[in-house]
């Protein structure tokens, strides 16, 4: 009855989101709202009784047929994380929690970490994107899970420690608010029927109503909209039918939500969380000819303006022949993908602007070096830097030093005066470390303190150590 | 004087509590494992609660709540000598007081931080590769950890799954949590055999199985990488790597 209640409360606050969106611009708001309202009252009077079960119901060898095709048209999509949202299991007969640091709990062959369970709800799709393997134009096979059957295979997977939770994603299926209202109900029938509370992420349709994007967010932790690809010429061209207006629209709608639902916590201790994982996005690399610079402004933007929790890049996969795609048969560009990860990394935590990591002439990051050694062999005059005396930010600009031993050596040093010894001892990896730095005054580099002397040296090494392995075998 | 203890954390901290009100330890060992030696004497200490607190509530007050979890999980490792760790950075920091844990590299603290880190990283490693089947409505989970980490897990799991029944077994130890009824507890000294999987359990292993096989890019495949991740010790106990 609690539960009641409490839905009836939650299902007003779209409502007043709508009015506050009608309120600003639109002219036809009033069809919306009444389209609104009928979902709302559909909504309240359908799906009311959810008495608590626990049988195994529908499985058969038709699901293997549709988990082996929905997984494997999921596969593509990066994210599988699970951190962010700390929540105890405390409903009533309920199954889950979350954990802040997120848990990976199985590694698959290609060494990437398997979290949630990601599966599409459907791979039959009305769009025909050049890159992607379900679009319309492609013969394969389709198929589409019941919401039914995502539930029970979420749950059993859960009860056995397969997963952390669901990552649920799907193909547009007839219209994006058709699709967007089938994850929906997936996501109710999960939390209010089945009574789980563990992690969950959902896809956000691109062109999908907001109103049910919002609806979705007051249930999922985690949100991601797909940007795709970082430019609107390549959008156009490899995907004619998404617009980039479509994208960011509900981007900015689950940022502004966010903000919303963080500002009334702090005044109201149990208002409704909204998002709580944050949101992400996902780009396809070397599909199109942009550079690494445009994909990293990119994504400077994105993190600044709608505070994305993270970018995820995917090298892309020649799966099918186009004219406008690289060829089937060459090799998907990981160290690429790897490089744009470090720069990411560099510009979430150790305070780097995208701006930093090029100059005029050269729009993409070195493959040889990663874009912090770069960084540091560009501006040589900075270099090199005193690790009892620099700040914590000045540490974090040291090649090959991260936040761990940043941190580490900060604490440390308030004891006494750090050694080089010490910072051994700390297990700081000083392999590129050493020739950026002075400890107590004294440079360990035994190199010119040049650029290019100290990348001669450093690939010395790496030839040194491939001889060793050879010699070893 | 070397004190000789019954491998519980309280008989450990008893041993502290004697070091400083009765004579200077020169070594702390476990009861079963100790070979006598000729240059010490030895003492079987008798492991008592209201002592061992005194000495847990010192560290937590007059050197800090971060100490105490280092030396508890530290009591929790495979270390051969982690007794003598312990004391010897006890003593140290009885001396040094609340900042000890920024000595990182010092070398009575150096060795508890890396033993730390190595159960930390177990706990959290076992979080993500237990696996549990359903034998009769009961969740049944099998491994054998490094180190003796099962009362760490116990709480994740047992609010993760209120209201199932659930037990995990160490095999190498031969103890198990045992979760019922919002509570658990900690069963030495038994063995766990002759049960049969659920209905539907066959079932659901061969969907895991299957997910896990497709899900991985044949492009991008990288065998090290995976290994770096799970090491072969852990995969007997896991699904996806059991053999049909």
């Amino acid at each position: 009855m609690v539960l009641r209640q409490w839905r009836c409360i939650y299902s007003m606050q779209p409502i007043f989101m709508v009015m506050r969106i009608s309120q600003k611009n639109n002219p036809d708001s009033f069809e919306q709202m009444f389209d609104i309202c009928l979902f709302l009252l559909y909504d309240y009077f359908t799906i009311k009784d959810y008495s608590f079960r626990k049988t195994v119901g529908i499985m058969d060898d038709n699901l293997f047929e549709k988990l082996r095709i929905l997984s494997d048209a999921a596969k593509y999509d990066v994210s599988c994380v699970s951190s962010g949202v700390e929540r105890k299991n405390n409903t009533v007969g309920g199954i889950g929690n979350a954990s802040a640091a997120g848990i990976c709990h199985a590694w698959s062959s290609d060494g990437r970490c398997i979290s949630l369970l990601k599966i599409l709800l459907t791979n039959d799709c009305i769009y025909d994107c050049k890159y992607c393997l379900n679009r319309v134009t492609n013969p394969i096979e389709r198929a589409a899970f019941t919401p039914e059957e995502v539930a029970e295979l979420t749950i059993q997977f859960y009860r056995r420690n397969y997963i952390e939770g669901l990552f649920l994603s799907s193909a547009v299926e007839k219209s994006p608010d058709h699709t967007m209202e089938n994850i929906y109900r997936v996501l109710e029938l999960l939390r209010y029927k089945y009574n789980f509370w563990g992690y969950v992420h959902v896809k956000v349709i691109p062109g999908a109503n907001p109103l049910l994007v919002q609806k979705t967010g007051m249930l999922a932790d985690r949100m991601s909209v797909n940007i795709e690809l970082p430019t609107r010429e390549s959008l156009h061209i490899l995907a004619p039918q998404k617009r980039i207006e479509n994208i960011l629209q509900p981007m900015s709608l689950i940022h502004n939500e966010i903000s919303r639902a963080i500002e009334d916590r702090s005044h109201f201790k149990n208002s409704q969380r909204f998002v709580p994982g944050g949101q992400s996005t996902q780009m396809i690399i070397g599909a199109t000819p942009d550079s690494d610079k445009t994909i990293l402004n990119l994504s400077q933007n994105l993190y600044d303006k709608f505070r994305m929790k993270r970018v995820f890049f995917s090298a892309y996969i020649p799966v099918m022949s186009s004219p406008n795609l690289p060829a089937v048969s060459s090799m998907p560009p990981l160290l690429r993908e790897h490089r744009l990860y470090q720069a990411d990394w560099l510009m979430r935590f150790y305070y780097f602007k995208s701006a930093e990591l090029f100059t005029e002439i050269e729009p993409n990051l070195d493959l040889e070096f990663d874009p912090k050694m770069i960084y540091a062999l560009r501006n040589i005059d900075r270099f090199p830097i005193e690790i009892n005396k620099a700040s914590y930010e000045d540490l974090l600009r040291i090649p090959g030093l991260g936040v761990t031993s940043a941190q580490r050596i900060v604490r440390e040093r308030k004891n006494a005066e750090l050694s080089y010894d010490s910072l051994k001892k700390m297990r700081t990896v000083l392999k590129r470390a050493k020739y950026f730095i002075t400890v107590k005054g004294k440079y360990y580099g035994n190199t010119k303190f040049e650029p290019e002397a100290i990348k001669a040296e450093i690939r010395m090494k790496e030839i040194q150590k491939q001889i060793n392995i050879f010699e070893l075998l | 004087m070397d004190y000789l203890y019954d491998g519980t954390f309280e008989g450990l901290m008893t041993c502290i509590y004697y070091h400083y009100k009765k004579q200077k330890a020169a070594g702390i060992y476990e009861l079963s494992g100790y070979q006598q030696s000729l240059a010490y004497q030895s003492e079987i200490v008798e492991t008592d609660i209201s002592k061992a607190k005194t000495v847990s509530d010192a560290i937590n007050k007059l050197i800090s709540r971060e100490a105490y979890i280092h030396v508890y999980y530290c009591y929790l490792s495979n270390d051969a000598n982690k007794e003598n760790l312990i004391l010897d950075f006890l003593i140290f920091a009885f001396k040094y007081g609340r900042n000890i844990m920024n000595f990182y590299t010092h070398e009575k603290v150096l060795p508890i931080n890396e033993i730390y880190k190595r159960v930390a990283r177990e706990e959290h490693r076992v979080l993500g590769i237990l696996r549990f089947s359903d034998i009769g409505g009961i969740l049944y989970a099998k491994y054998s950890p490094d180190n003796d980490i099962s009362i760490l897990l116990a709480d994740h799991f047992a609010d993760r799954y209120k209201f199932e029944k659930f037990i995990i077994f160490d095999e190498k130890r031969k103890k198990a949590v045992v979760y019922a009824d919002n509570s658990w507890e900690i069963k030495e000294n038994i063995m766990i055999d002759n049960f049969e999987f659920s209905l539907n359990e066959e079932m659901i292993h061969k969907l895991w199985k299957q997910y896990f096989t497709d899900l991985a890019i044949k492009e991008r495949e990288n065998i090290n990488l995976q290994f770096q991740f799970v090491p072969a010790r852990y995969r007997k106990n896991m699904t996806e790597f059991k053999m049909p």
